[in-house]
């Protein structure tokens, strides 16, 4: 098979500091499925995007049909055969089938009158040309999510690319849906098609794919057929070697519970049940580490706990009290919350810094206010800030500064220092160190730890299998919602979760 | 003429401009585009109706002047809310202050008057007797003798219609509104779509201006669209862009002008005059009583 | 902070470029209007008196959409709001009279009552029916025109009058003048004064602030944005009234037609032009009564009419908003670049 796209040495930063491919080469053979495979932030969709025009490489090269391109725009991936069909759908829902598959190539008669006959006909004879069982005349909002992948498909198959890029395909589909995608796939590649398939997912790239890219963190770990590849081998190479690291955490004994979930479930306005069933307990002075891959309900639980949504069942419970139907602000006296989304929900961006710190404590804290909490007592606010900016060691020009002006790593520690000081009982952190530099995720770990020896129950949110190792105590795997095993981390291993977070069931050699 | 068919006249006379706009605005609405330039984008049609109207005494180019007239404001708002991609909500309330600045100057510094300009040398677009229909008793005299940009109205409506659903820009002109970056990724360029239907905007709301000074009265007075552009806004909002409803919604604030016309029997002219004001509140109420249904179901 | 002084002064100054070039093309004398448009509002301190007093309706307008702007709602009923606050102003000022000293402060309190509760009716059908304010202020704008034309013409009618006009108020009620320095700019800063405190010292302005700027993060930190959203609702409909309170009281001291005028759309304007800042607020819109009062002189000497000031005020509200948007993208890619640099090297 020949060699029909290489890609040479693509480094890609996000400013200012985050390296998300650093000198990547890779190539793809004429024909073949080849999986790229990697965890979380590990750079595969960025390096597919770079490739499809989406996004800028900031060095390196692509050769195509051994010629060097450079794609402005997916428009132009598309007219050289490229196609990429993404993670999240990317189909007009209140359109039909054939309308959303000619949608820039349809067929007009006079005065640009849409011929939808000739488009319905042309469309119906691509669905038979390659299979797929679809209606052309349903409305995308209607079908399965399975289906709307197949149509994404089939529209770029409708301009004639001959290389399919499938972003994590199986992200959105069940079980059942799986296989029929892949026998299309093989289809495909059996007609001539090229397939590169982004996953994380073991099993399924072993049996679908003929060769396999490991990335980690932006770097090449290798490429291997996958007749030569085990789940074993492809875990360690994603997820690093099997490194006994210092747990930085001291022995201590855990107090009395004082958080609690039980029964919890939620289903979404798009009738996906996102939570099932889950119970979690958090004691204090300990850390409880959620595992899991993204989009496995920990976002839900998250807004569930703080309020943003309601969950068909369950309670929560904090220091005993049942707080599910507390306002906000109540909730607030025992919650502190550091959100994975800073831009939007754990700070505001054009506001001052000082604005940002004393959010939540102006109301709780009385040193911050004076008459009887109406008026706010700048210098106070001032020594706040400066309180923060120590402990948290925050480059900052000034609290008077935007917090816009912070690097990223600054903002969280501010976000951070906010909510530890609010001398919460209970720590709610989602990926608090995500797309920081090294020194600061020290810092931010160090942070935790001192507070898990302050007595407080944290509950750890992290996409990082090693922060996790590091940080947490007991390890809560979750999985399409559910919560699928309960472990001690000191009595597990990387592996081990890795392939409980990637199967949703204990590994069997 | 008996009451019922004043009525009904009154009411489809007083519902095109409405119309008329809100046709425009259901382009912009199902480009994906917040557009509340419309009031702005009339009044300039009704000035510059007047204006080539009386100067080549002619109706036809008084319409052509409306049309060109309300083009430019839509350009400007091109030029701000796609171009520098300033915010729409801004860059609408500005024009439309731009609109009234802009006339009431022009009205000033062309014909030398303040609030008004009224002059036997300005040709009025003409009314248009159907023969056969207009001898039908009843239906006969509502439907025959109205202005043509009544007929032109319903030209529109229907054209719109058309090219909403039936064309290949509206079917890429609804994607833009429903899906902009699939659109984009499909090759065609969503600004490019809505930067059209900004124009055809244009267009629809000169027009509903001509009507408004060379058809419902003979004059220009400044401000003269007297909040018309945003009952058509609300009437967009409400039905959701569907042009058939605009037609329907349209034709409902009609008849609460003509019935306000009808109540100044009873009631002081002032309290008819909200008519139309009050049944856009009481429609909106509506409107988000049932979005809130939907919503918590 | 510098930045921020350049972007709006480069802005009124390519308007004002603009305006010279329309000027030129009529065949008027750019120079020599825009000399005469200050001179005529600024050229003495008589003058500054006056153009100050002609400023505090646009001011305070100003402030009302600026307040609301910045903590939320969009508060675009200030027309109605002015109008009913000057309504309910007079009406005290027809049936009640007290010595001036109570008289004054009661009447002003009824126009902010008015005011409020013109823009209260939009704030209950926001919270209980979640009717867009957007919306309704503008519908109530047209409504509260309606009614307050009928109030003054049956009701309160005065009688024998040519125009539609109530009586005059009690003159204990009118606003005291001294020479050309109107006693309403003393009320106009108070208040100016009071809502800066309230947006930059107090609570509830610094939760306001942050709601505006993203209600999610407020929410998140146990900020009550419902109740919030009200207490704005009716604050800036009071502003808009006292306004209105204002000019019946220091102006014709009664309710004519026309009372509103253009102003508290301009107010909507000079929000938007002083990105809802308090101070910007109260110095664009001391510049816009500027433009206004000056307007009268220039079109007395050098003919060029008035309603182009109309013109060049919403130039440069297009140019200033737009320029500001367009430089901090400038400023951020620039920024960006530095950075990235940094990084390689």
């Amino acid at each position: 098979m020949d060699d029909i796209i290489e890609m040479k040495q693509i480094v890609k930063i996000f400013p200012p500091s985050l390296v998300a491919l650093d000198d990547v080469s890779v190539t793809f053979r004429k024909g073949e499925i080849h999986a790229i495979v990697g965890e979380n932030g590990a750079g595969k969709s960025t390096l597919m995007k770079i490739l499809y025009g989406m996004q800028p490489a900031d060095s390196g090269e692509i050769i195509y049909n051994n010629k060097r391109v450079n794609f402005a725009d997916p428009g132009e991936a598309i007219l050289a055969g490229i196609g990429m069909v993404h993670q999240e759908i990317m189909l007009v829902p209140q359109y039909t089938v054939w309308e959303n598959v000619v949608l820039g190539t349809e067929p007009v008669s006079i005065l640009d009158h849409l011929d939808s006959r000739k488009a319905r006909q042309l469309v119906q004879e691509k669905i038979d040309e390659f299979h797929f069982n679809l209606d052309p005349d349903a409305k995308v909002e209607d079908i399965s999510i399975a289906a709307r992948q197949k149509v994404e498909i089939l529209k770029l198959l409708f301009r004639n690319v001959s290389i399919l890029i499938m972003d994590e395909p199986t992200s959105v589909l069940t079980p059942q849906e799986i296989p029929q995608l892949f026998s299309e796939l093989k289809r495909l590649r059996d007609n001539g098609h090229t397939i590169m398939f982004i996953s994380h997912h073991l099993d399924e790239v072993l049996e679908l794919s003929d060769r396999i890219t490991v990335l980690r963190k932006g770097r090449k770990i290798g490429t291997i057929n996958s007749g030569e590849a085990t789940k074993a081998i492809l875990a360690q190479m994603m997820v690093g070697r099997e490194v006994i690291f210092e747990s930085i955490r001291k022995q201590q004994s855990a107090g009395e519970v004082i958080f609690e979930i039980s029964g919890l479930n939620y289903t979404d306005s798009e009738k996906r049940q996102k939570l099932k069933d889950v119970h979690l307990q958090v004691q204090a002075g300990e850390i409880v580490g959620i595992a899991g891959v993204e989009g496995n309900g920990q976002l839900e639980l998250v807004n569930v706990i703080m309020g943003l949504i309601k969950p068909q069942s369950g309670t929560i419970t904090a220091q005993g009290r049942e707080i599910s139907k507390d306002s906000i602000l109540q909730k607030r006296k025992r919650i502190a919350f550091v959100s994975q989304d800073r831009a939007n929900m754990g700070a505001c961006v054009p506001a001052t810094i000082s604005e940002n710190a004393i959010m939540t404590h102006h109301r709780l804290n009385g040193s911050f206010t004076r008459w009887a909490g109406r008026v706010l007592d700048n210098r106070q606010i001032a020594n706040f800030t400066s309180v923060i900016r120590q402990k948290f060691d925050v480059q900052m020009s000034s609290g008077e500064a935007v917090f816009k002006s912070l690097s990223g790593g600054n903002q969280q520690k501010v976000i951070l220092g906010r909510e530890l000081l609010l001398d919460a009982p209970f720590i709610l952190l989602d990926q608090p160190t995500r797309g920081l530099d090294v020194g600061s995720i020290e810092y931010v770990h160090q942070q935790i730890m001192e507070m898990r020896e302050k007595n407080r129950g944290m509950l750890l949110i992290s996409a990082d299998l090693e922060e996790l190792f590091r940080l947490a105590d007991r390890l809560v795997v979750m999985h399409r919602g559910k919560v699928v095993a309960e472990l001690i981390t000191d009595q597990t291993n990387i592996t081990e979760v890795g392939y409980l977070m990637l199967e949703g069931m204990a590994y069997e050699a | 003429m008996n009451i019922f068919t004043g009525l009904i006249k009154g009411m489809i006379s007083a519902a095109t401009p409405i119309l008329l706009a809100a046709l425009g605005g259901s382009l912009t609405y199902y480009a994906g585009i917040f557009n509340i330039a419309m009031e702005g984008m009339m009044l300039s049609g009704a000035f510059f109706a007047m204006l080539g109207s009386y100067y080549f005494h002619s109706w036809p180019i008084g319409i052509l002047f409306a049309i060109l007239g309300a083009i430019l404001m839509a350009l400007i708002f091109i030029l701000f809310a796609v171009v520098l991609k300033m915010d729409e909500f801004i860059t609408g309330i500005g024009l439309n202050l731009f609109a009234v600045g802009l006339t009431t100057y022009m009205l000033r510094q062309i014909f030398s008057v303040k609030g008004a300009f009224s002059d036997p040398g300005i040709v009025s677009i003409p009314k248009v007797d159907i023969p056969l229909i207009k001898d039908i008793p009843v239906l006969g005299e509502i439907l025959s003798g109205h202005n043509l940009i009544v007929y032109l109205t319903l030209l529109a409506t229907i054209l719109v219609s058309y090219i909403v659903f039936k064309t290949r820009f509206g079917l890429r002109l609804r994607a833009a509104g429903y899906n902009r970056t699939c659109l984009d990724t499909s090759g065609v360029s969503a600004n490019k779509i809505r930067i059209w239907s900004l124009i055809l905007c244009g267009v629809l709301c000169g027009l509903a201006g001509a009507y408004l000074s060379l058809g419902y009265v003979t004059l220009f007075s400044e401000g003269m669209s007297a909040g018309r552009g945003w009952i058509s806004l609300a009437a967009v909002i409400l039905v959701s862009g569907n042009p058939t409803g605009i037609a329907l919604i349209s034709l409902l604030f009609g008849f609460t002008d003509g019935l306000g016309l009808f109540l100044q029997q009873s009631l002081p002219s002032q309290f008819t005059s909200m008519v139309p004001y009050l049944a856009t509140l009481i429609a909106l109420f509506v409107y988000s009583m049932r979005l809130k249904k939907k919503l918590t179901v | 902070m510098k930045r921020k002084v350049l972007i709006n002064v480069v802005g009124i100054l390519l308007a004002f470029l603009l305006g010279a070039l329309v000027m030129i093309l009529q065949g008027y004398n750019p120079l020599e209007t825009y000399f005469r448009l200050f001179e005529y509002s600024l050229g003495s301190p008589s003058k500054i008196s006056y153009t100050l007093t002609k400023s505090v309706p646009l001011i305070l307008t100003g402030l009302s959409a600026s307040v609301a702007f910045a903590s939320g709602p969009i508060n675009l009923g200030q027309p109605g709001q002015f109008l009913m606050g000057a309504l309910l102003a007079t009406i005290g000022g027809l049936y009640i009279d007290m010595p001036p000293v109570l008289m004054i402060p009661f009447l002003l309190v009824l126009a902010m009552v008015g005011g409020a509760l013109w823009s209260g009716v939009a704030a209950l059908c926001k919270h209980f029916f979640n009717m867009s304010e957007f919306i309704t202020t503008l519908m109530l704008n047209m409504i509260a025109d309606f009614f307050t034309f009928w109030a003054i013409s049956y009701p309160f009618f005065e009688e024998n009058a040519n125009y539609p006009q109530t009586p005059l108020i009690a003159k204990n009620g009118w606003m005291p003048d001294w020479g050309n320095f109107g006693s309403s700019v003393l009320v106009m800063l108070i208040a100016v004064a009071i809502i800066w405190f309230i947006m930059n010292r107090t609570t509830a302005g610094y939760e306001w602030r942050i709601s505006g700027q993203n209600s999610l993060f407020s929410r998140l930190g146990g900020v009550n944005v419902n109740k919030n959203y009200i207490l704005v609702m009716l604050l800036t409909g009071a502003l808009a009234g006292l306004a209105g309170g204002l000019v019946v009281m220091s102006g014709p001291h009664r309710f004519i037609k026309g009372l509103g005028a253009n102003y508290a759309w301009d107010g909507v304007m000079i929000a938007m032009v002083a990105n809802s800042g308090v101070i910007l607020t109260l110095l664009f819109g001391f510049f816009f009564g500027i433009l206004q009062t000056g307007s009268l002189g220039m079109e007395l000497i050098t003919a060029v009419p008035r309603e182009l000031i109309q013109v060049l005020q919403a130039v440069i509200v297009l140019i200033v908003v737009a320029g500001r948007g367009y430089f901090e993208t400038l400023f951020a890619a620039m920024e960006a670049k530095r950075k990235m640099k940094e990084r390689t090297t």
